[in-house]
């Protein structure tokens, strides 16, 4: 890999996390693994996440990454055959065995998809506070006004105003995303989850969304999973590294600030990985 | 050369006929209006006018048929009462009646029951089951319609004469719905009613499962990552999103509703009589024509088919209906 | 570039108004939660009340059909009329078992051809005719079959004067089996991948033996689908049958006889005074469900295995 092109990648990534210590954790995974019908998927997850700070998932394909993302708002629960062993807890409640139900757990927890998915049936402003909605609130006064707040956090007010009742589909690719990221902002949940959220977009579309999340961070906790080494780089704050183990089984290799991983990372393989030696 | 003559393998024009024409030969076909006609392309040309023909033929006859009838009776096949085999009058009006009553309910069942069915197949049942689940279903809508009226007359409708008519009259309003009339049939426009459901349902069922299961995953679990119940996501995402298609296949449930002829025509009653009573014996159009049509003449001959040419014109409507309903589904789906 | 957004600061919801949102949100989300449990009962409620008649109708086939089929008299006697002396006489079902191979055979071989051809032209052309004829075939395939028996009725029984007679009542048959085999025979064609269109028309072959001799061999396995649910189909219809072959208590099959037929010799004795012959009916229809079963059946099981073995 080019020397230059990485050294402005370490660059960057001291930038970001040039934020100051961590503070109260947002999430904490104790020794957390998921398996399907007893096949280990991913194991060994022992970090916590800190909140408005952006965390990483970075990795090579297959390493469990998503996998993981999933088990925090319990989407596994929809997988026959899924188990989620260890503990995952949100402020200090273990959200699957604790005094949460799934459903408040998801009104705490949001979480935006690879591809951007509008509901087709509904407009801008309905997607925007179908959370809201289906949590039971009906005051027009209060999805005004939540529609408009997560629409601007989400960079795509000053677009949609005059058409909020258009339907959803007829936004582009990375506006839709960012309806997406609205309608999860509407809930005002404490962490984001994201699951390579920019993958399916283009270039312009994905330096948005970007730069949105160095704003969002300071209303949500933001977990995001990437493929893509270098916008971990740009954009988290913390980094952790997951590789497939010999047994097919994706692991925990390495947690700490995003400088460290991409400068200094203890384990060599993840310095393999930050080189571009392989994934 | 001898070496390059002896060759054992096999050429591909051996297997293939090749096009030995020259390159701008060939082009200029491919570019040309009206490329050549082998026998291949006439062969299918002719299928498709014996088949266009044929369907022709189809409607034509039958409408031709009934002409006679309709130059002089319309008024009498609309709205008349009453079939007076073999001079006349000849009323259609018990037999739209008696169609449009036991279908449309038939159709209220199967929808509310289907689509509860369907959810549960889609959505409750495991994986590994749903491809026997969806085997059955296919078989149920394969029964003939003979054997379902062969229950239904003589097992359903005894019952319907011990059990449930004595039942049904006990409650106070009942008769201005069911009417009463006394312990004197088991067959009636209800039973029909019934035995059509049945009927009625693996068709709905098969298409609606279709169409819920193509929802995609993700707006199923993006709703469900906003806090919603199993139920709002089904009630407020699945649904409306399948809503076109389901329209579909409740315009086609009702299409083979309206069709269905001996199931009927052995449950039902078999009288000509125009009245809504569901506990009185009716008739429907399909199933009047195969009653009638052993003994008629001339016409009678022509009124029946007369009949046939409405219940043809409802038949194709529902049918044109449903398609058109199931091609938009399939755009807004393209769409997501 | 110019349109790299500017970001403003995020507008907060209002701290009250958050509140107020936890607030409506929790006090609604047990309620919520039930509903859901209540529909999802309801919804499995609603499977078994459809698994329900059919599992009582495929019940009373068997319990009342079986004993009748048990004899081999059923299969080779003809029919008899029960007297009050010898009331369970009722003979056999052999003319009308005769009668529905017969109609069966004639109806396959009119439609099968042209119903084929149809359908492999419907996937391969564009034309306008193509679309015309697919809308009618689509139509047609859901019309009433009584119609069908209608328009046999005045053609072949009355207009060309054969009468009442088996090749009467197969012209109904395929007419009724025609849409459904160039439906499936099209999808069949059409499921054929491209690519081997391609790799024979790359190979320089003119395009009617690429269709001939590479793209119909890999659609036969579709097309005998096809035919095979039609043939399902067409036996158990009777409202066709019904108006155009007649009837009768002899082992007819030529085709300008008039025939009998299982299905209406199920719709003549439904409704008879002697029980022995109501009791003979369900005989006939379990041989009928079983005939339709494992027809689809058989041909859902080759198509599945010819996928596999692609």
């Amino acid at each position: 890999m080019d020397q230059e092109f990485m050294s402005q990648v370490k660059m960057e990534a001291v930038e970001v996390s040039k934020a100051p210590d961590r503070g109260a954790a947002a999430m904490q995974l104790k020794d957390v693994a998921v398996s399907f019908h007893g096949r280990t998927a991913v194991r060994d997850c022992t970090f916590d996440i800190s909140k408005n700070r952006v965390t990483s998932l970075i990795g090579p394909s297959g390493s469990g990454k998503t996998t993981l993302l999933r088990a925090l708002n319990r989407l596994h629960d929809l997988t026959p055959g899924a188990k989620v062993s260890g503990q995952i807890l949100l402020e200090g409640t273990d959200i699957y065995r604790g005094n949460i139900t799934v459903t408040e757990l998801r009104t705490r927890v949001g979480m935006v998809f690879q591809r951007p998915n509008p509901f087709p049936t509904m407009s801008i402003y309905e997607n925007a506070v179908s959370g809201l909605r289906f949590n039971g609130v009906k005051k027009k006064s209060i999805l005004d006004e939540a529609a408009e707040s997560s629409l601007r956090s989400a960079a795509l007010w000053d677009s949609v105003e005059s058409r909020l009742k258009v339907a959803a589909s007829n936004l582009s690719g990375g506006e839709q995303q960012r309806l997406c990221i609205a309608r999860a902002l509407a809930m005002d949940p404490e962490v984001l989850l994201m699951d390579e959220p920019t993958s399916a977009l283009d270039p312009i579309a994905t330096l948005k969304i970007e730069e949105l999340m160095t704003t969002l961070k300071q209303r949500v906790t933001v977990i995001i999973v990437t493929h893509n080494m270098q916008q971990a780089a740009r954009i988290s704050d913390d980094c952790a590294f997951l590789l497939m183990g010999e047994d097919r089984a994706g692991e925990l290799i390495e947690f700490d600030t995003t400088e460290k991983i991409f400068n200094n990372p203890i384990d060599p393989r993840t310095l393999d990985y930050t080189l571009g030696r392989f994934g | 050369m001898k070496d390059e003559e002896s060759r054992d393998d096999v050429e591909v024009s051996d297997v293939i006929p090749l096009d030995l024409r020259r390159h701008d030969e060939v082009v200029a076909e491919f570019n040309s209006a009206t490329p050549s006609r082998t026998w291949y392309h006439y062969l299918l040309i002719a299928a498709s006018i014996v088949f266009a023909a044929v369907s022709v033929g189809f409607v034509g006859t039958i409408l031709w048929n009934s002409l006679p009838e309709w130059a002089h009776h319309t008024g009498t096949l609309l709205g008349g009462n009453g079939w007076q085999s073999p001079t006349g009058p000849f009323g259609g009006l018990a037999m739209i009646v008696g169609t449009l009553e036991t279908s449309l309910i038939a159709l209220a069942v199967a929808v509310v029951i289907g689509l509860g069915t369907s959810i549960s197949i889609v959505f409750f049942i495991p994986r590994r089951f749903r491809n026997i689940v969806a085997t059955l279903v296919e078989l149920l809508a394969a029964v003939p319609s003979i054997v379902y009226g062969l229950w239904g007359f003589l097992v359903l409708a005894p019952w319907m004469l011990n059990t449930v008519n004595p039942w049904l009259n006990k409650w106070p309003f009942a008769s201005i719905l069911f009417g009463n009339p006394g312990q004197e049939f088991g067959t009636s426009l209800l039973l029909a009613s019934i035995v059509l459901a049945v009927m009625i349902l693996p068709t709905f069922v098969a298409i609606s499962r279709e169409v819920i299961s193509v929802v995609p995953q993700d707006l199923i679990e993006a709703s469900l990552s906003l806090g919603a119940t199993r139920w709002q996501v089904i009630r407020e995402v699945v649904l409306p999103t399948a809503r076109i298609g389901l329209f579909g296949a409740t315009f086609l449930a009702l299409a083979r509703a309206t069709g269905e002829t001996v199931a009927v025509a052995l449950v039902a009653g078999g009288v000509a009589n125009t009245q809504f009573h569901l506990l009185y014996p009716g008739t429907s159009i399909a199933a009047w024509i195969a009653t009638e049509f052993g003994e008629a003449q001339g016409n009678e001959i022509a009124a029946l088919m007369a009949l046939g040419v409405l219940l043809m014109l409802l038949n194709f409507g529902l049918s044109l209906i449903s398609r058109a309903l199931v091609n938009r589904q399939r755009r807004v789906l393209a769409v997501v | 570039m110019s349109d790299i957004v500017e970001l403003e600061q995020p507008k907060e919801i209002g701290h009250e108004m958050r509140e107020e949102i936890r607030r409506i949100s929790d006090r609604h989300r047990a309620r919520r939660q039930l509903r859901s449990r209540v529909m999802v009962t309801l919804c499995a409620i609603a499977l078994a009340i459809t698994a329900v008649p059919l599992l009582l109708l495929l019940y009373q086939l068997f319990r009342r059909g079986l004993p009748v089929i048990l004899h081999a008299s059923f299969f080779t006697q003809l029919p008899q009329t029960p007297t009050l002396v010898t009331p369970n006489a009722t003979g056999g079902v052999s003319n009308a078992i005769l009668g529905s191979l017969v109609l069966t055979a004639y109806a396959t071989i009119m439609a099968v051809p042209v119903g084929v051809l149809v359908g492999v032209y419907l996937a391969e052309s564009d034309s306008k005719l193509a679309s015309l004829l697919r809308i009618i075939s689509q139509t047609m395939a859901g019309a009433p079959s009584i119609l069908m028996g209608l328009f046999a009725f005045s053609f072949v029984v009355r207009a060309l004067h054969v009468g009442f007679s088996a090749i009467a009542g197969s012209f109904a048959l395929a007419v009724l089996m025609l849409p459904v085999i160039v439906i499936s025979s099209e999808i069949a064609v059409r499921g054929v991948p491209n690519t081997l269109r391609e790799a024979g028309l790359a190979l320089g072959a003119k395009p009617h033996k690429v269709s001939l001799r590479i793209v119909l061999p890999s659609a036969v396995t579709g097309i005998v689908t096809g035919i095979i649910l039609a043939v399902s189909r067409a036996i158990g219809e009777t409202a066709p049958v019904l108006l155009t072959i007649g009837g009768g208590y002899i082992n007819a099959w030529k085709p300008l006889d008039p025939v009998s037929a299982l299905p209406l010799s199920i719709y003549e004795n439904a409704k008879s005074e002697w029980p022995s012959l109501r009791t003979q009916v369900w005989g006939i229809a379990l041989v009928l469900v079983v005939f339709v079963f494992v027809l689809s059946l058989s041909a859902r099981m080759w198509a599945s295995r010819k996928q596999q073995a692609r």
